[in-house]
């Protein structure tokens, strides 16, 4: 009976993994187009507290998990860069996901130089292909 | 190809429809609210978070255009944007009411000309007007484009085309 059970077990994960690995990214629509709406590049933030305005043309927003053609979800990068397209997109405090169909965020930064970038993910997180990202933006906070 | 709202590629009819005053008649046209009176949703809106509001980010009250491919830009705070259809807390879709008020909020929000529907999750749309002036007001809606309760709507701006 024990054979049988991890032999069933590994035909699952066997399973599991080829469905995993077989997950294609969204295709992005053409022309689609991702950018911060505000704040602009240089901006200086009063105590660092703002909407981060999420811009998008050409595409659809919908939630992490809904899986619609030329639709997908903001993800802003803070003080990092890209990270690997062809895979999620981490979850930390450098990269902020959006996944219930935010548009707009508050976003709360400490003094000093930051830099903001947005980039789009599909119902599972991983970037679009091509990519859909904004130029990536700095903002100064002053106390 | 640049990405246009298959309802916004009717707009420039419209403007014709609106400045001969047939707009009734437009609408009665395309009257999906006949319909959906007898939906069995009617009385069970979704909720929609207190603080949530919609606004027209661009252009701004008052504001005079040049006619032709004008870009309004759709805010949404408090709340998330999904594809119509799609039934997920907090969010919902939106539509812009071209000249019109707000409809009734117990059923789905009509889709003619005056009511652009912007189901795909869109945030952004271009619209062509004509010259003339027009009132332009966002009104989310939920998956099944009943509007949210309380309602989430923007406040109705004038704008002048020349």
């Amino acid at each position: 009976m024990k054979p049988l059970c991890y032999g069933a077990f590994a035909l699952v994960s066997t399973l599991l993994l080829a469905t995993h690995l077989d997950a294609q990214p969204q295709p992005a629509p053409e022309s689609a187009k991702v950018y911060i709406i505000w704040p602009g590049d240089g901006q200086v933030i009063r105590r660092g507290k703002f909407w981060l305005r999420m811009g998008l043309s050409g595409a659809g927003v919908a939630p992490a998990g809904i899986d619609k053609p030329n639709t997908g979800h903001h993800h802003v990068l803070i003080d990092t860069n890209l990270p690997a397209l062809d895979r999620e997109i981490p979850n930390d405090k450098n990269h902020q996901h959006f996944g219930r169909g935010q548009t707009e965020a508050r976003i709360e930064l400490p003094p000093g130089r930051h830099t903001l970038q947005l980039l789009f993910g599909d119902a599972n997180h991983v970037p679009h292909q091509p990519p859909l990202y904004s130029s990536k933006i700095t903002v100064i906070v002053t106390p | 190809m640049r990405f246009i709202p298959r309802a916004v590629r009717a707009v420039v009819p419209v403007v014709a429809f609106l400045s001969l005053g047939t707009l009734a008649s437009a609408q009665q046209q395309h009257g999906h609210a006949a319909q959906s009176a007898s939906s069995p949703m009617a009385g069970q809106r979704t909720p929609a978070p207190q603080d949530a509001f919609v606004y027209i980010g661009w252009p701004n009250e008052g504001q005079t255009l040049n006619a032709g491919r004008i870009k309004i830009w759709f805010g949404a705070r408090n709340i998330g944007v999904a594809p119509a259809g799609v039934t997920f807390a907090n969010t919902g879709h939106h539509h812009l009411l071209i000249n019109v008020p707000i409809p009734p909020l117990d059923e789905p929000i009509p889709n003619t000309k005056n009511h652009l529907h912007f189901g795909a999750g869109q945030t952004e749309a271009f619209i062509d007007l004509t010259p003339g002036t027009y009132t332009l007001q966002l009104l989310m809606g939920d998956a099944e484009h009943v509007p949210h309760d309380p309602p989430v709507t923007s406040k109705k701006i004038t704008i002048h085309v020349r």
